[in-house]
């Protein structure tokens, strides 16, 4: 029981020391944004992917901004790709097929595969250019969010494109404001840390971009997959393809209102990533590839992030019956002096995190709420551990996975 | 008395617990940073942001100018901010000023509807609009300038936050100028001159920059001796040898060296130290993660980053009329001869340079 316990307690202290190098690194580290400052090029053309199922309510906002947005209007072409929406979500986007023509193509897909990676890989039929943007139907891009995300793919070593995602609608509840908390540490910190270091940045699905030859190189969309944004970012690092993260490409998304969409939305987000480390994992760390060595070991760190959940719950677990057998791991005293440090120290690494995120924002006062924050982490903790325990008798099983669509809360416009 | 006692107990117990807790129930409850993060969705990153606010600013006093222009008159007053402001309808000498260091200050937001001459070593600390050509005078300090015409700089001329001219803006000789630079037709810097970011359809860098039939150009690659690539990703450094020609982009996760006369039909990428040497052309992008060094008379196509510094040596061309760019590090040394289509960004400190 007790090496099992040693091995655990080794994870924990690697993931604890992961979090303050990153914190560290924002605070103090050469802090890289190579794309940012283009702002003149000979523009390449682009397609832009807007996922909507059942978007009734947010479908319009981002049809809307997208028209707006500053990029030469005969190199963008907007594919709103409706899969199988049952509400008034195509009778929306035709509206705007019929006010802007030729800026806008549809594609209504009406049966399939389920999932976002499923509608995305049917509608590269319609793509064209070599520049593939990704937004999902809830996020209002802002008027230079397009430049910025294309930018990047003048590097010739960029495979796919990620910008900073920010909660619009943070102030409705606690639970908001947490994941505006979370949001802020893990982009604010944890992905521009992972730019800064060289490190593998996430691609997230959206305020996102690919190059069409290097998903034409790495195989196309996964619609095997629960989280096609992390089976992406890893095909794409095995053939030495690079995520770009771009801190300052902000673009406004919506969080979850209730817990019940957020637990949900959390499961997905656990069992899709499992997935990919199931998938990856042993590949990426010991397999011939492109990826450099820092790459590796950062990346193979990041498919355990959801992993941690189960195994702290089991560290627990095996703690206490260590206990109660009367063990004293390392005579005891060290084992004491170890917990006191760890108490101190370890438990306050993610807190530090996102501390430092709010105070490179710029904000003041909402820091306060990180006390909230341990309510936060434990829903995740129990949610991703179910997760994981689902996944596993799922496989077992031999059951489908399910896409659970995250619902919206925003009045229709 | 003991139930007394416990619930007492517990209530110290639960205010001790909820003590540390005070400020969070506080922001919780009167909700005092509970917006969301400013995304400011209309900001595209427009470098004449500043001058278009500015034109915004004084719109209500257009009609004034006009009517000075036309008087041949003068005029004073006060904007609706405080703000004094000084009309000058004909081209005359500067009233008299204040004095600081024994140096004239100027501390009015100046308009001038004719030619404006500055006189020298002054400092404005407001704004100038000049509805016709400007001329400064030499050491002068500006805060901001805002030309519909053409604008002249003085040597020894230092530019606070910016300057945007409908028409040609040209320096002298060591003139500084912090924050934005634009034009709607050229920019010339003088020699010696440091600068951060530079926007313009042309940019010319020192005396030697001089129109030439590569300027309206799309690289030519009529070579039938191209070695195709498609990407080539290289673990270590890398060598395209002298008057080779390569069709797709090259990665070196080393150094990479660019001998003379290589032509690249693609776009090139190393994660250390990348040397062009003369008369290379690249039609794509040139990137460097670390030092870029970029020799005599090469022709660049695309955007040109460098993470960490950035040398360009006399006679290259970076863009094309037609075809604009972006080079941008937080440092660039930029040799007089050099001509930029498009924008020069120099996060920390840009140069003009006689010699490398």
């Amino acid at each position: 029981m007790i090496i099992p316990l040693y091995i655990i307690v080794a994870i924990i202290c690697i993931y604890t020391f992961r979090h303050y190098w990153f914190t560290l690194n924002r605070l103090f580290g050469f802090q890289r944004h190579p794309y940012i400052d283009t702002d003149t090029a000979e523009w390449p053309p682009v397609t832009i992917l807007v996922a909507a199922h059942n978007e009734e309510k947010v479908v319009a906002n981002i049809l809307g901004a997208l028209m707006t947005v500053k990029y030469p209007p005969e190199k963008m072409l907007i594919i709103p790709v409706n899969d199988r929406s049952t509400d008034r979500t195509r009778e929306i986007i035709d509206e705007f097929v019929e006010r802007f023509p030729g800026r806008i193509q549809p594609f209504h897909r009406k049966e399939g595969k389920g999932g976002k990676a499923a509608a995305l890989k049917d509608a590269m039929e319609l793509v064209k250019t070599e520049v593939i943007l990704i937004f999902d139907a809830d996020y209002i891009p802002g008027a230079g969010l397009v430049k910025q995300l294309v930018a990047p793919f003048f590097d010739p070593e960029v495979g796919g494109v990620m910008g900073r995602v920010v909660p619009m609608n943070c102030g409705a509840n606690l639970l908001t404001r947490l994941l505006d908390l979370e949001r802020s540490g893990g982009y604010q910190v944890d992905q521009q840390a992972r730019m800064n270091l060289r490190l593998v940045p996430q691609h997230g699905g959206t305020v996102a971009g690919v190059r069409l030859s290097a998903l034409r190189e790495i195989g196309g969309w996964n619609d095997a997959s629960l989280t096609e944004d992390t089976d992406l970012t890893y095909r794409l690092l095995l053939h030495g393809w690079k995520t770009a993260y771009q801190n300052r490409s902000e673009c406004y998304e919506e969080v979850p209102e209730t817990w019940t969409v957020r637990i949900k939305q959390i499961m997905r987000w656990a069992k899709g990533h499992n997935q990919a480390m199931v998938t990856y994992a042993i590949r990426l760390a010991l397999g011939r590839h492109r990826a450099t060595l820092r790459e590796r070991i950062d990346g193979t760190l990041l498919l355990g992030v959801y992993a941690i959940a189960p195994v702290t719950m089991i560290g627990w677990i095996l703690a206490l019956g260590v206990f109660y057998q009367g063990v004293a791991p390392l005579h005891g005293l060290i084992a004491l002096f170890g917990i006191t440090a760890y108490a101190s120290v370890g438990n306050l690494a993610a807190f530090f995190e996102i501390a430092a995120a709010v105070r490179l924002d710029g904000n003041r006062q909402r820091v306060s709420l990180l006390p909230f924050l341990i309510l936060g982490f434990s829903v995740s903790i129990f949610a991703v551990s179910h997760a994981a325990w689902s996944q596993l008798v799922g496989l077992v099983r031999k059951a489908e996975f399910h896409w659970d669509k995250t619902e919206r809360f925003r009045k229709a416009t | 008395m003991s139930v007394l006692a416990v619930a007492a107990l517990i209530l110290m117990l639960l205010g001790m617990l909820a003590f540390p807790l005070i400020p969070s129930l506080t922001e919780l409850h009167n909700q005092r940073d509970a917006k969301p993060l400013s995304v400011i969705q209309e900001h595209a990153g427009e470098i004449r942001h500043f001058a278009s606010g500015f034109r915004n600013y004084i719109s209500g006093l257009r009609p004034a100018l006009q009517q000075c222009v036309a008087t041949g008159t003068t005029a004073h007053g006060v904007l609706p901010d405080g703000c004094e402001y000084l009309i000058l309808g004909k081209t005359v000498k500067f009233p008299e000023m204040k004095m600081r260091d024994k140096e004239p200050l100027c501390e009015l937001v100046v308009l001038a509807g004719t030619l404006l001459k500055t006189p020298d070593n002054t400092t404005f600390a407001h704004e100038i609009y000049a509805g016709e050509d400007l001329v400064g005078g030499e050491n002068c300090t500006y805060r901001a300038i805002l030309g519909e015409k053409n604008i002249r700089l003085a040597p020894g001329t230092t530019v606070m936050r910016w300057v945007h001219s409908l028409g040609t803006f040209s320096t002298d000789h060591h003139c500084d100028l912090f924050g934005r630079v634009s034009s709607d037709r050229s920019i010339h810097l003088g020699v010696n001159t440091q600068f951060l970011r530079v926007n313009a359809p042309r940019i010319e860098l020192g005396s030697l920059a001089i129109i030439d039939d590569r300027d309206n150009d799309a690289p030519v690659f009529g070579d039938t001796q191209s070695r195709i690539v498609h990407r080539l990703l290289v673990d270590g450094d890398y060598e395209i040898g002298p008057k080779e020609v390569v069709t797709g982009s090259v990665v070196s996760r080393g150094r990479l060296l660019i001998r003379s006369g290589a032509k690249i039909h693609g776009s090139v990428k190393s994660h250390h130290e990348l040397t062009l040497e003369t008369d290379v052309i690249v039609d794509g992008s040139v990137i460097s993660a670390s030092k870029m060094t970029i020799g005599n008379n090469c022709l660049l196509h695309g955007p040109i980053i460098a993470e960490r510094q950035m040398a360009i040596a006399a006679g290259t061309r970076c863009g094309s009329s037609t075809q604009p760019t972006t080079i941008s590090s937080p440092r660039i040394d930029i040799e007089e001869g050099v001509v930029v289509f498009g924008t020069l960004w120099a996060r920390e400190y840009g140069r003009v340079v006689v010699n490398l």
